[in-house]
């Protein structure tokens, strides 16, 4: 299968020395959607304004639908769109203008725009407030406006860096059926998210950076089969920390433990609560899991300040 | 991308950032018309009626100037805070259609004052037709190297902030030395030359000799011509090297 980006050792030096890429290999294959997740300052926005060819890279090679972002990037621009993390609209424009100029200035036909327009307003359940100025509108239905925006045009490679922050959960769900349908068109998308449980529901294929590099890559299934304790056992009551940590890793949770363990770890443990009368759940990791077993952190804790700006 | 694509991108972007910000608030209008119309009435009444017609020539000139500062703060506003430059960017958008189009934005916005300014011109009985071609020759060149000018500054700015300081030495090399409002025999001998290091100096000088001032002679108006053109391709070729559509 083509792939719709590969970057090859791609390395992005900020001026003052901050690297924000180091050394990045990945292969996001055409017609799916790829979570990028990380901490603030992983290098998530590096990697997408690079393969979106807003921003230069240091070394490295970098193609989108088998084609140069250095070299070819005017064909790469006509194939692609991005929402920027933190990208407002203007705030003059109704909903329905914002939308429908966007593609107008892509170069759609009228009539085209106008049809994808309806179509996206109702998509994303806009059409009580298409006439509404954006300025008038929460926060969360602005950011639901950008993304309708950028999902409406006729882009093969759509470039959606956190494009749920601060939207409610019932709107969160519209953006993720709009993703979904834009995959079942065809149609790649490159989400970053802080949302593990989103780029876990929407994703084919997960890369997990940390410090500029990839610590892993592959689908939600895979990453689980790659940690070293795949299980997660909670358990309350009967057992001290001591004796936990013959099975696995543990780490206190509100009136309990969490135990990372291996599966026939993770079954013996679990039988052994339930003979005690421990309160026992038993599980296979979660992406979160994941993260704070290769990071050693968890998800919302930032990056040293250093890589801030990536 | 085709070129009536690009055409219909440019027309998109002026009705996008020229009409419908008006049109949401229509009180832009007053402010458009005022701060030239202030300009033309304190040097009327300060002169006692003498510079009265460089006023309106320099008022023409001044509102078309003004839209190099305002591409360059709309810009920089869409770049650093709305990242729409971004998202366009990421688009089939070039950045000359993207400048073309904000651009011709700006003159919709001067297009009330230019309107006020071309009705005193004809009732000021200076209209004739080489004096109509005169004019809108050097305000074209005017407004290609203002913008021009505007966004190359823009691409460099981290924070909208930035553009004010900038808005500044602009607007004090391109229009208060240079004899936008007055003859240049008005200027002190040692300023004069430094005045003839801006543009604005010889589109000031063409433009009197529509107004019904001293113009250049036939010489000094094919100097000024060829000055203005060379200092607009120039900005133009700046521009397209220098400006930062990508970031580096």
């Amino acid at each position: 299968m083509t792939a719709a980006v590969q970057a090859r050792g791609l390395t992005r030096v900020y001026p003052g020395g901050t690297r924000a890429l180091e050394n990045v290999d990945l292969e996001i294959p055409a017609g799916r959607v790829f979570g990028l997740i990380g901490r603030n300052g992983a290098g998530k926005t590096t990697f997408v304004r690079i393969a979106a060819t807003q921003l230069m890279l240091t070394s490295g090679e970098v193609s989108v639908l088998g084609l140069d972002v250095l070299r070819d990037v005017d064909e790469i621009r006509m194939r692609i769109a991005a929402v920027p993390q933190e990208s407002r609209p203007l705030y003059f424009v109704t909903v329905d203008e914002l939308i429908y100029t966007y593609l107008r200035v892509r170069g759609m036909e009228r009539a085209d725009a106008r049809r994808r327009t309806e179509a996206a307003l109702k998509e994303f359940s806009l059409t009580a407030v298409r006439n509404r100025q954006v300025n008038r509108l929460s926060g969360g239905t602005r950011r639901r406006a950008m993304v309708a925006m950028i999902l409406a045009c006729d882009a093969e490679v759509l470039f959606l860096d956190e494009p749920t922050t601060g939207l409610d959960p019932i709107a969160r769900r519209e953006v993720w059926s709009a993703i979904r349908r834009a995959q079942k068109e065809g149609r790649t998308v490159i989400l970053t998210t802080h949302y593990l449980d989103e780029a876990e529901a929407l994703s084919s294929r997960i890369a997990l950076l940390d410090g500029g590099r990839v610590k892993l890559e592959g689908s939600p299934e895979d990453l689980r089969g790659r940690v070293r304790r795949p299980f997660r056992v909670t358990v309350h009551g009967a057992f001290g920390r001591e004796e936990l940590e013959s099975y696995g890793d543990v780490s206190e949770i509100e009136g309990g433990f969490l135990v990372f363990a291996r599966e026939s770890d993770a079954r013996d443990l679990a039988a052994k609560a339930m003979t005690r009368g421990a309160r026992v759940s038993l599980a296979p990791v979660t992406l979160e899991d994941i993260f704070l077993q290769v990071v050693g952190t968890r998800l919302d804790e930032d990056a040293p300040l250093e890589r801030e700006e990536s | 991308m085709a070129v009536r694509h690009r055409l219909r991108s440019i027309t998109t972007l002026t009705w996008l950032n020229g009409v419908l910000p008006i049109r949401s608030q229509p009180l832009y209008l007053i402010n458009l018309v005022g701060q030239p119309l202030s300009f033309l009435f304190f040097i009327t009444i300060a002169s006692g009626g003498s510079l009265y017609p460089y006023a309106v020539g320099g008022g023409m000139l001044m509102t078309i100037l003004s839209i190099g500062t305002s591409l360059q703060t709309d810009i920089s506003h869409y770049k650093t805070d709305l990242k729409l430059q971004d998202v366009m960017i990421a688009s089939p958008v070039e950045e000359w259609v993207y400048v073309a189009g904000l651009a011709l934005s700006e003159l919709v916005y001067s297009l009330p004052a230019m309107g006020l300014f071309v009705l005193l011109w004809t009732l000021g009985g200076w209209a004739t037709p080489l004096a109509a071609i005169t004019l809108a020759g050097v305000l074209l060149l005017v407004w290609a190297f203002a913008s021009a000018l505007g966004f190359t500054l823009a691409t460099y700015f981290q924070d909208v902030r930035e553009t004010f300081v900038f808005s500044s030495v602009i607007s004090l090399s391109l229009s208060v030395i240079p004899p936008v409002y007055y003859p240049i025999t008005a200027l002190p001998a040692w300023l004069r030359p430094y005045a003839w290091l801006s543009p604005t100096t010889y589109a000031a000088d063409l433009i009197h000799g529509t107004v019904g001032v001293p113009g250049p002679s036939t010489l000094g108006a094919l100097t000024d011509w060829g000055v203005l053109i060379g200092f607009t391709l120039g900005l133009l070729a700046l521009a397209s090297w220098k400006a930062r559509w990508r970031e580096p």
